[in-house]
């Protein structure tokens, strides 16, 4: 999979984003997690940035001044960034910053940007019974708000047209990716894990428009290719609740055991892609509902857990699935009791599945390359007594 | 057994009619003669018995305790189970006055402080929350939640039909509820807020107090679907108004307390005082409650006018983050001897405008049961939450602060250095943090926080000059 072409344009976003800027066009960050819509933000006339970056243990060590150790990883490294002032998407950029609320580990990243930041924090309520009709005219209000707010930080009017040309480009970008990722479901499919999480990320600071462009090229390329590249390996799932910019260990030593990850399902870190958003009708009740109603819940959302199980279980059954690696950031206190609950009902079903707890820290490479290997091992019909 | 009952503020009468049921409980939760014998002495140690409301204060959690250990036997058919469900003491309390056959328990604080701090008994019920999926380590799940767990687990609390929590603050204990839907079939509800208060609202809270009104209307709803009860406005406001005297009951102790020097009562009261307000206690019992608050007043108001108190008279003065330990009170009784008087907790100091909380002034009783839970400090986000802890330093004039965060909190812990930082460099004031778990008697490691204390007070007195 060529994906050259946009490292390219990845390497000069930053000078065009900083150009952008001073010309006055808005550049918006937000956190991940899928519930913020960038649909709104890019119809604003503004630029939308995801600040997912993690996998950097030097920012989340930093964060140990404002927060304790059970702010997860990824929210101390939020935070870590916000102290270091290094990374340029986090600083200086942004006009505003969108912080959904979401599980409480970004919850306190977004109060603790709010508080000592001099960005402006817009906290984007996010009710947790995500399938009443309360809680989705609750999102759809705040999403009111935001648009509002946008409107004003841009100068621009937002129309119902200008909404529903962006769920249309978004709508587009999230159909390539999951084409890309659904050729996996074929097993002489060339497409690596590494590869498409990375292209998901870099969909997160491109220029839609070009991202767009791209992906159809990646696309028509797979189209053509066919060959099979990766055949052997075991099939694993990768899931857990947050995969980000730059935390690719788990699937570097899982593809180095001889693993072949052939879907992923996260909470915060990759674009979701499972679902588009309705074109027709009001666009920001379809944004709504598709944010909040229609996309899988969060393991954080109130009732989520046999919802989300069934999903995890297609997910197996359709792309013939032989291990789970369940990839967790330490102190997730939602997804650590789902992990629970996960392996009681895949060991009921003779799936084999392995728990990574993570910190970001790689003083545990070493047994923890030992624990993959074994696992990847025993999917293969090694250690016969295990 | 009678001795303990009348330390726990049992009349003789009482006693006798009571002693069988007691009993059966007692054997239920395992509870020994020598564990009454344990019992007797902790009392004795942690509390003091010469006060006759602190006595009628035990005893109102040993029989909320009893009542919820024989519910299923004594005939109650549909059981509600609350936990971290601030607001639905007063729905279930007016389940529980008006329909017989239905069981509204909130366990957690009657079982901390029957089991935990009377009989030293609660680490079994984590350790058996640890063995399913609250598992111990870094991700230090909540000691609350384990207990909800480890209560049903171990069989000593009866199965209830339905699992109500609010997430509005915490997500562990609504994903708990929804592994024991999974598991266990017992039907998980949930009430909410939405906590995207933006700093310029504070302290105003509109949005947020609707949407939660709604949503405990919405669960309430449910509840009487499938119970096949009506919870009319009337029996709603009636609870409102006994709760109403109840916290202005205990207001008044607070005021007391904040306001007087020698302190009139030992910190290893404040979880007793606090606590009892989570309980789904029928009107009758939250009266009972109240006057036992009205006796306790009286008596420490004559300790106040004849200048008598449990420390000497200008023993450094603390203001804590956060509560009172919950299930043993060894902190405060460390802090007693060592001579320092906690004489509050943030808990004490509401969102400015919010309270206390006029039950009678709202027609709509779920927007008056939302305006109260709303009025909690932690209600509002860092930034709400630091003002209010300010003020409350100011308005008490304290020595210093001890913020010990709960880690089993996310919400809380994630803003104590953030606390810190702002005491220490507005109000010059010494702050001390400890690591805490507020529900989990382990965290106690008397020799680290001796030393602690020690030093923290040697700072305060140095300031006080």
């Amino acid at each position: 999979m060529n994906s050259n072409f946009i490292s390219e344009h990845l390497r000069d976003r930053l000078t065009g984003l900083k150009k952008e800027k001073g010309n006055g066009t808005r550049i918006v960050g937000y956190f991940p997690g899928s519930y913020v819509p960038e649909e709104i933000i890019y119809a604003a006339g503004a630029i939308p940035i995801c600040l997912a970056d993690g996998g950097n243990r030097n920012a989340t060590e930093v964060a140990l001044s404002l927060v304790p150790r059970i702010i997860c990883p990824f929210a101390r490294g939020q935070i870590g960034e916000m102290l270091l002032k290094t990374n340029p998407y986090y600083d200086n950029l942004l006009d505003l910053v969108v912080a959904p609320i979401a599980c409480q580990h970004v919850k306190k990243v977004a109060e603790i940007w709010e508080y000592y930041r001099d960005v402006e924090v817009f906290k984007l309520g996010v009710p947790h019974q995500y399938d009443g009709d309360l809680e989705l005219e609750y999102y759809t209000d705040r999403l009111r708000v935001l648009m509002n707010k946008l409107a004003s930080l841009t100068g621009n009017r937002i129309t119902n047209e200008k909404l529903r040309d962006a769920i249309r480009l978004y709508n587009r970008m999230r159909s390539l990716l999951k084409s890309i990722s659904f050729s996996r479901q074929n097993p002489s499919s060339p497409v690596n894990a590494t590869d498409f999480i990375k292209l998901n990320h870099d969909s997160f600071l491109a220029d839609p428009v070009f991202m767009i462009t791209a992906l159809e090229t990646v696309n028509n390329e797979l189209n053509k290719e066919k060959a099979a590249t990766y055949t052997s390996g075991p099939r694993i799932l990768l899931t857990g609740p947050n995969l980000t910019r730059g935390d690719y260990r788990i699937l570097e030593l899982t593809e180095a055991a001889g693993g072949r990850i052939v879907i992923e399902e996260f909470f915060e870190g990759i674009r979701y892609y499972w679902h588009n958003i309705e074109e027709d009708g009001d666009p920001l009740r379809a944004l709504a509902a598709g944010y909040l109603r229609d996309r899988l819940p969060a393991a954080f959302m109130r009732s989520s857990t046999a919802k989300r199980f069934h999903f995890l279980n297609r997910l197996i059954t359709d792309f013939k699935v032989a291990g789970v690696i369940w990839y967790e950031l330490q102190c997730c206190e939602t997804y650590d009791q789902e992990a629970f609950f996960l392996h009681e009902k895949l060991q009921e079903k003779g799936i084999p599945i392995l728990t990574v707890e993570s910190t970001y820290d790689t003083s545990d490479a070493g047994p923890l390359k030992t624990r993959v290997d074994a696992f990847i091992e025993l999917i293969q019909g090694g250690m016969d007594n295990a | 057994m009678r001795d303990l009952l009348a330390f726990c503020g049992y009349e003789t009468s009482e006693i006798e009619s009571e002693l069988s049921r007691i009993q059966k409980a007692f054997t239920r939760l395992s509870i020994t003669e020598n564990d009454i014998e344990t019992g007797k002495q902790r009392v004795q140690t942690y509390y003091d018995m010469e006060l006759k409301g602190i006595r009628k204060l035990l005893g109102c959690y040993l029989r909320e305790c009893v009542n919820i250990v024989l519910a299923k036997e004594e005939g109650k058919k549909k059981i509600v189970h609350g936990c971290m469900a601030p607001g639905f003491d007063i729905i279930g309390g007016a389940i529980n006055s008006h329909f017989p056959d239905a069981f509204t328990m909130v366990p957690n604080p009657m079982f901390m402080v029957v089991l935990g701090c009377i009989f030293g008994k609660f680490v079994p019920i984590l350790e058996a929350a640890e063995r399913l999926w609250l598992k111990t380590g870094m991700v230090a799940h909540c000691a609350m939640v384990k207990s909800r767990l480890g209560l049903l687990s171990l069989g000593l609390i009866p199965k209830p039909d339905f699992l109500v929590t609010s997430g509005s603050t915490c997500e562990t204990s609504p994903k708990t509820n929804d592994l024991l839907q999974e598991t266990e079939g017992i039907r998980s509800l949930c009430y909410d807020s939405c906590r995207d208060i933006d700093p310029s609202e504070y302290p105003v809270q509109t949005r947020a107090i609707i949407f939660a009104a709604e949503s405990m209307r919405r669960l309430t709803r449910v509840l009487e679907d499938n119970m096949g009860i009506k919870l009319e406005g009337d029996m709603l406001q009636e609870m409102l108004d006994a709760k109403s005297a109840y916290g202005k009951a205990l207001g008044r102790i607070h005021k007391l307390i904040h306001t007087s020097d020698p302190v009139p009562i030992g910190s290893t009261h404040g979880n007793l005082l606090a606590w009892l307000g989570g309980a789904a206690l029928t009107i009758d019992d939250t009266r009972k409650a109240t006057a036992a608050f009205n006796t306790l007043y009286e008596e420490l108001e004559e300790r106040v006018h004849k200048g008598e108190g449990v420390l000497e008279k200008g023993a450094p003065r603390v203001l804590g983050i956060l509560p009172f330990h919950h299930s043993d009170p060894s902190l405060e009784c460390l802090m007693n001897t060592l001579g320092i008087a906690q004489i509050a907790s943030d808990y004490d100091f509401p969102v400015p405008g919010s309270t206390p909380p006029d039950f009678n002034a709202d027609s709509d009783p779920f927007v008056a049961i939302a305006q109260g839970t709303h009025s909690s400090p932690l209600a509002f986000n860092l930034s709400g939450r630091i003002e209010i802890i300010k003020k409350a330093c100011r308005e008490l004039n304290v020595d210093g602060v001890l913020n010990h965060y709960h880690v089993g909190c996310r919400y809380v812990a994630g803003d104590a250095m953030s606390i810190q930082r702002a005491l220490t460099k507005e109000l010059d004031i010494p702050v001390l943090e400890l690591e805490w778990e507020n529900f989990d008697p382990r965290v106690f490691d008397h020799d680290h926080f001796r030393s602690q204390l020690e030093m923290f007070k040697t700072i305060m007195k140095n300031k006080q000059g």
